[in-house]
Parts: C-alpha cells; sequence; structure tokens
C-alpha cells in the first residue's frame, strides 16, 4: 500500500508547518530554508537535525528528573513544625487517604507520562537511526500520544502553585514550594520541546528509503 | 518533477507528508490520510460564527476567572482564600520566579492571547474587514498551540481540593465557575476555528 502514496518530498514540494500550504522547491535543494508563499513564515522541508535535538533535548530532560523526585516538591507547615514531601511521597499520602483515583491521577501525570515520553523519544530515535522493525503507522501513533499527554505532566507544579496560595493560615498551618518543583518543571518542558523537534515524517522517510 | 504543479490543487498529509488532490469538501466533511489515519483537511460547520460568539463569551469570563477567589480555606476559625493571580503572585513572593513566569504564560497569558486572536479573527471575518496583516497574526497564533494549558490547570483544582478536603473545611468560590466557563468557551472557540477555511480565504484575498 506504501508504495503507491506519493509524497510531497518525493514531488519536490514541502508543507509548511503553520498554514499547511505546500510550497515547491526552487532548485531541489531539500536542505535549504524556505519562505512560505502564503504566511511568508520560515520553514524547512523537514525540521534540521531533528534526531539530534530530539535526543539532546530528551537527555536534559532525564538528568532534570532525577533531583525532581529526590528534593522536596512540597513542605507542608503546621503549627510551626515543616513536613517536606516529594512527588512520590505525596502520592504515598493520597494512596494513605484511601484516595486511590486522585494517586492514580497524580502518578500518571508526573512519573509515568514524562518517563514514557523520554523511553518513548530515545526508542524513536533509535529506531529512525537504524531503521531496525521500524513500524511507522504504529510509532506514529504512539508518537501523537506522547505529544498530546505531554501538557499534563504539568499537573503537580500546578497543585503546587494553588496550594501555596490557598493555604497560608500564618502559624496555624501553610504550604511553601520545595525546590524539586524546578526541575519537576523544567523535566516537563525539555520533554515538550523534544516531542516537538522530533519529526514523524522521518519515519514514513526511513521506511520507504528502506524498501 | 515537472516545474508548474498547482500546489492549490495539492494538499499534503502533516503527519507522514503524503500527498493528495485536494478534494472539496463540505461543511461537516472531513478526510483522512490512508496511510497514516490523521485528518489531513476539515471543512467545519459554521465556523466563523461558532467561533465567534464562544470568543466573546471567554473574554466575559476571563477577567472573574483570573480576579476572583477560586477556593478558600478555614482552619482554627481562619480564613484565607485564592485567586489565580494570587498563586501567581505568591510564588514572585516566595522567590519562585520561574515557576512563576510558566505558571503565568501556560494558565494565564498564553489562554488570553489564544482567545483574543480568536475573536479577532473571527471578527475580521464576520465583518468583512480582512487584511493582509491577519496571515501574520494567524501564523503568530499557532506558535501557541501546544502551551495554553486551562485544562491541565482545572485538574489540577480538583486534586488541591481532595488534598485539601481531609484537614480543613474548604469553600468553593465564584472564581471556580468563571474559570470553568472561560475553559469551556476558551476550548470550544479553539475547537471551532476552521483554520484550514481561514488560510484559504485569505490566500484568494492577498495571495497571487
Ligand atoms: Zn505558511
Ligand atoms: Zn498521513
Amino acid at each position: 500500500m506504501s508504495l503507491s502514496i506519493n509524497t510531497a518530498k518525493e514531488s519536490n514540494l514541502a508543507l509548511c508547518p503553520k498554514c499547511h500550504k505546500l510550497n515547491q522547491l526552487r532548485d531541489g535543494d531539500s536542505h535549504q530554508k524556505i519562505q512560505c508563499v502564503r504566511c511568508h513564515g520560515f520553514f524547512y522541508q523537514r525540521k534540521p537535525h531533528s534526531l539530534q535535538y530530539t535526543l539532546a533535548w530528551n537527555i536534559a530532560a532525564l538528568i532534570a528528573f532525577i533531583p525532581a523526585n529526590l528534593y522536596p516538591i512540597m513542605i507542608i507547615y503546621s503549627l510551626g513544625i515543616g513536613d517536606p514531601s516529594t512527588i512520590l511521597s505525596g502520592i504515598g499520602q493520597f494512596v494513605d487517604h484511601g484516595l486511590y483515583p486522585i494517586a492514580a491521577i497524580i502518578f500518571t501525570a508526573s512519573i509515568i507520562v514524562p518517563l514514557l515520553k523520554i523511553a518513548g523519544l530515545f526508542l524513536l530515535v533509535y529506531r529512525v537511526h537504524t531503521g531496525v522493525r521500524l513500524r511507522p503507522d504504529k510509532h506514529s501513533k504512539f508518537y501523537h500520544i506522547l505529544e498530546f499527554l505531554g501538557p499534563w505532566s504539568m499537573l503537580d507544579v500546578f497543585v503546587v502553585a494553588l496550594l501555596v496560595a490557598v493555604v497560608e493560615l500564618g502559624f496555624i498551618t501553610s504550604v511553601a514550594a520545595g525546590p524539586a518543583i524546578n526541575y519537576f518543571t523544567l523535566t516537563v518542558i525539555f520533554t515538550m520541546i523534544a516531542a516537538n523537534s522530533f519529526d514523524p515524517r522521518l519515519l514514513w522517510d526511513k521506511k520507504q528509503s528502506n524498501e | 518533477m515537472s516545474a508548474n504543479i498547482d500546489t492549490k490543487q495539492l494538499i499534503a498529509c502533516q503527519q507522514c507528508d503524503a500527498l493528495y488532490d485536494k478534494p472539496e469538501l463540505k461543511q461537516g466533511q472531513s478526510v483522512k490520510c490512508i496511510r497514516c489515519g490523521s485528518t489531513i483537511a476539515e471543512r467545519k460547520v459554521d465556523s466563523i460564527e461558532r467561533s465567534f460568539n464562544w470568543s466573546l463569551a471567554g473574554l466575559f469570563f476571563l477577567v472573574p476567572a483570573i480576579l476572583l477567589p477560586i477556593m478558600g480555606v478555614t482552619l482554627a476559625g481562619q480564613y484565607h482564600h485564592a485567586s489565580l493571580l494570587d498563586c501567581i503572585l505568591v510564588l514572585i513572593d516566595r522567590g519562585f520566579f520561574m515557576i512563576a513566569i510558566l505558571v503565568f504564560l501556560f494558565a494565564i497569558a498564553v489562554p488570553i492571547v489564544r482567545l483574543f486572536g480568536a475573536f479577532y479573527i473571527t471578527y475580521s471575518f464576520k465583518f468583512n474587514k480582512l487584511k493582509p496583516s491577519l496571515l501574520h497574526f494567524l501564523r503568530a497564533f499557532h506558535h501557541l498551540d501546544n502551551w495554553a494549558m486551562l485544562n491541565v490547570f482545572m485538574l489540577g483544582i480538583v486534586v488541591s481540593m481532595y488534598k485539601l478536603l481531609d484537614d480543613t473545611d474548604l469553600s468553593v468560590n465564584m472564581g471556580l465557575f468563571a474559570f470553568i466557563l472561560w475553559l469551556i468557551s476558551s476550548t470550544m472557540a479553539s475547537a471551532a476555528l476552521d483554520q484550514d477555511y481561514i488560510w484559504q480565504r485569505l490566500e484568494d484575498e492577498f495571495v497571487d
């Protein structure tokens, strides 16, 4: 089936990522910077150095994820005594209180999604680079799930911001943000940029060049 | 590889680059890529009218959603509440500048710019005030696609409520209702916006 399909690249055309207008390449140089005839934005036929950028941002995300889990993300003060909690111990508290659905939501947003994104992007980069067992239909769907899930990891950051603002009852009780919140936010931002740097069309290009 | 391909008659899949003849779509129709299954083109029903109305509603709820307190807690006779803006001010106050800026961007600035953008674009179409500058405006508008996180913030509100419910007396304030209405209107305004149609109209008008 894939053999009968002609791509824009093969026809010397490039799709503008912003307005989705097909632009004709002038001298057939597929690495040149193109200015869209419709929206006048600059773009490339394929994101340049897509795999390298994805890999670099992905490694940065992985590194930031370590202190994000070691340091406390939030410190609850009551009657002057501070009780720090990390991302994982915060989830543990919800489990202790029997609030399993909430525990599951935070665990998914804060632990599973970032790790799945980082591991998934490493896998996609590896598969595109080597072409080993590349399944573009499956892998592009997987990529879209990763891309869609990205922003939901900000959940814990928003929760901490809300709690710090709402729970401000002086000496009785108050909530402070911990250093992990910075590292965790960086993890989320880096994985989002990593996913953005990946060009899913490379999956299909590689497959076609293999055949 | 001929030199004169009419790019107006062709369309490519954004996800896999497959090339197709441009389909003539009626309102409510969409076509999917036969190779990767993603939507290639879509004509939304009553796009301009619906997006205009929703963005107008969104602009109406925006100020109360940001300024009115979302929720409050009572403990040992003390009461304190906070609005969306308070979340950012408190983070600045405690020295978490990066988080304050990002929460501001994702939960306030980007959603506002997107809402104003949708309103301005649909207003221009509704009252036939098309200008060439709209092309640039619309392109800038697309840069923000991934970074509006009102829906994530809404889930954050729900989770914080569960967290507070256990040890304190939790009260819900008007800001929460305004925020929910703002979230719904913004989501509907961007969902109704038919970008293919808008680009096509602008191209016919201003690009030779
Ligand atoms: Zn363009
Ligand atoms: Zn496709």
